[in-house]
């Protein structure tokens, strides 16, 4: 399965694999552990090490706690 | 490395494919498709940002919005371009926003007269400085032990921002092999990782 993770980071899934695996990860922490370390190599070797430390756990902690949703009419580039 | 990342640019040309199903996902309410879109890019984005913004807790409520303001425009994302140049336009508005609003609420604060150092942020804690180092000193030793045909795959797809057909062909093997030996590259440096950066549940999301 830790080949579908690096497959998934790269974008290589079929489109019909991309939720059963996402599903996967949900399941498995150390699934989403494997694809925060690939992530963070990849990082690395660009030269840009910097541990998570929570940080992305902190975006969507922040998400929930302001109730984010998807707005229809709202542009990110213009609003 | 801080040139490896220019000549990588931030973006290979097949990466405008490589997110359009989590994207579409995304699109459609999937929370988990939108989460792991966050964990792939929020290092790349809280760098753009730290060009801009200078305290480190700046840079995360900045890089936070954008994101945020991302998740909330989803609808409005086409794919004409790559999720991460759209993102990367939003983080930029973001802390253009951010640096015009810190300037007025500081009007006459001292801070103003400092020599600002584009790229540096202060408040970074020694012990995270420090781990930042490790985690590139800990990649360096995988890579230098690494078998040459994997670390060769994995720096031609990271580094030189090639895609997995382009590095087929440059490699002349079939694709599977590219996959594979990707993957196998990823293993070996995220087991070397795995002691520097202790236990599991510190880094899950």
């Amino acid at each position: 399965m830790s080949l579908k993770v690096s497959l998934l980071l790269d974008g290589q899934l079929e489109a019909g694999e991309v939720k059963p695996a996402l599903e996967e990860l949900a399941a498995d922490p150390a699934l989403r552990d494997r694809y925060t370390l690939y992530g963070l190599a990849g990082d690395a070797l660009r030269g840009n090490p910097t541990p998570d430390d929570g940080f992305s756990q902190r975006i969507f902690q922040r998400m929930r706690r302001e109730a984010v949703k998807i707005e229809p009419e709202f542009d990110p580039l213009k609003d | 490395m801080q040139s490896t990342e220019r000549a990588y640019a931030g973006i290979r040309m097949a990466e405008k494919e490589a997110d359009a199903e989590l994207v579409r996902l995304a699109q459609g309410g999937d929370e988990r498709a939108f989460q792991a879109l966050v964990v792939k890019y929020q290092r790349r984005i809280a760098r753009h940002v730290a060009r801009y913004v200078r305290r480190a807790s700046d840079v995360e409520e900045v890089v936070q919005d954008a994101f945020i303001r991302a998740y909330r425009g989803l609808a409005s994302f086409r794919g004409d371009a790559s999720f991460y140049s759209w993102l990367y336009r939003i983080a930029t508005n973001a802390a253009f926003s951010f640096l015009k609003k810190d300037s007025m609420e500081v009007q006459g604060d001292e801070r103003l007269d400092e020599a600002f150092e584009p790229g540096v942020t202060d408040e970074q804690t020694p012990e995270r400085v420090l781990l930042a180092k490790q985690i590139g000193e800990a990649v360096e030793r995988a890579m230098a032990r690494l078998q040459p045909e994997l670390a060769e795959a994995l720096l031609l797809y990271e580094v030189e921002g090639k895609s997995y057909k382009d590095i087929a062909q440059m490699l002349g093997t079939p694709i599977g092999t590219v996959r594979t030996r990707i993957f196998r590259a990823r293993e070996f440096i995220a087991r070397r990782l795995e002691p520097v950066l202790g236990p599991a549940r510190d880094r899950r999301w």
